[in-house]
């Protein structure tokens, strides 16, 4: 009897515990408090936290490869690129196209905050980051989830979870970080400057769109394709009114059902070994660099294409260009209607927004091919 | 590790100078598109207008 509650005690995980595990603990508590509390990024931080805190359980070997249950989820699911595509197809499914298709001009201001995100690379690198780990930090400004996971999992899984938190967490952040950056970069005139009023967008146009938008940039960076063309499928289901229940399915159910295992697997990334360093930490800080530069770089596109432009754009928008979808765009109709009460900003944003989306992928292609 | 700076150049200088590259070709082949479907409309539009007015006119 004894030595069944001996070896009860000692095969338990109570012996294994370490320090670095309890301070995981504790990020874990934090993120849930977060997610639940302060509903930051819920949907993905919460699944993050739970990952975080089951895999920092020791001996339970959720992460053993070939053995751990989450592991199957991260092999399946992330390292051999299926859930990143799914919620992009999801996310095509939801997105409107329309403001970027009565203005395409504001696709450019979808590159110029990915301009941002070169500068970051550059930043890293003289921090001491290796080229992939620099790309895989840079890619956090594009303020993008699923493709910062799906190139960390290419570039740098050992960041993995470090990229993704980071990511998440500032694209809950907008409405504090984007803000004094806006003020900052643009003058009270600018801000209250009234944009031309949008055209009508019709049907065809809105299915077009995605075909042609999937055909040139798989022809012209093709390492774009797996996330492209899964977004673009998404918005040709949604837009040719045909096929409402793979529509719903798509934004719904598989976007859900991903969603979980996604968060699961990123948490359970982060062990107590590989994320308590002072490596990981530095991330943070420079993914926070990384989107204050996105943002600028917005911003300052914006106002270089005014100098070209006959009806003026508020260059508020191209604060927009980071591609966290409708957060910054809602962020950017709030500025812009605290300077001018009338200036209905958010669909001119969206433009620019969803534009950062294509951007970012179009971002994390180029670092694939460069650096892959 | 010795960081290769001829590599980081290149990749911050494509990197920028093709996320630029692929986004105005999309904005000009978007602005294409667009306008060839607004032209086929509206002559389409046109042209339902001047077959109501025929039949209008047929039956007057």
């Amino acid at each position: 009897m004894f030595d069944i509650f001996k070896d009860l005690i000692f095969s338990s995980g109570f012996f294994s515990l370490t320090g670095g595990n309890m301070v995981m603990w504790l990020i874990s508590f934090v993120l849930m408090y977060l997610a639940i509390k302060k509903q930051y990024e819920p949907l993905l931080l919460l699944p993050i936290a739970f990952g975080i805190l089951i895999v920092n359980l020791p001996l339970t070997f959720l992460m053993e490869p070939e053995h751990g249950l989450i592991w199957f989820f991260y092999h399946y699911g992330i390292e051999l690129d299926i859930i990143p595509p799914i919620i992009f197809l999801g996310l095509g499914a939801m997105i409107d196209f329309g403001p970027l298709i009565a203005n395409p001009k504001t696709l450019l201001l979808g590159a110029g905050a990915q301009a941002g995100l070169y500068f970051t690379f550059f930043a890293a690198v003289l921090f001491g980051f290796d080229l992939q780990e620099a790309a895989s930090i840079a890619i956090i400004g594009g303020a993008d989830g699923p493709t910062t996971i799906y190139l960390t999992s290419k570039l740098a899984p050992h960041l993995l979870g470090a990229t993704a938190v980071s990511a998440y967490a500032y694209m809950a952040l907008v409405p504090i970080i984007q803000p004094p950056v806006m003020k900052l970069l643009t003058t009270e005139h600018e801000r209250k400057i009234v944009m031309k009023k949008l055209r009508p967008v019709s049907k065809l146009q809105r299915i077009c769109f995605p075909i042609v938008t999937a055909m040139t940039i798989m022809l012209v960076v093709p390492p774009a394709a797996p996330l492209i063309s899964m977004l673009m499928l998404g918005n040709l289901f949604k837009e040719s009114e045909v096929v409402e229940r793979l529509t719903k399915a798509s934004s719904n159910e598989l976007m859900n059902i991903v969603t979980i295992f996604l968060g699961l697997s990123v948490g359970a990334t982060m062990t107590a070994g590989t994320f308590l360093n002072p490596k990981v930490l530095f991330i943070f800080f420079l993914g926070l660099f990384a989107f204050i530069v996105s943002t600028s770089a917005g911003l300052i596109v914006a106002k270089v294409m005014n100098l070209f432009l006959k009806d003026k754009i508020n260059p508020l928008i191209g604060a927009a260009g980071v591609s966290a979808v409708p957060m910054a765009a809602r962020c950017v109709h709030k500025v812009g209607s605290e300077a001018n009460r009338r200036n209905y900003l958010l669909m001119y944003a969206m433009g620019p927004n969803v534009a950062g989306v294509i951007g970012t992928v179009v971002a994390a292609a180029i670092l694939l091919k460069n650096l892959g | 590790m010795e960081t290769d700076w001829s590599k980081v150049l290149e990749v911050f200088g494509s990197g920028i100078i093709g996320v630029f590259l692929v986004m105005f070709l999309l904005q000009i082949l978007t602005q294409l598109s667009t306008r060839v479907i607004d032209a086929v409309e509206n002559r389409g539009k046109s042209a339902d207008v001047e077959t109501d007015q025929s039949v209008v006119s047929a039956k007057d």
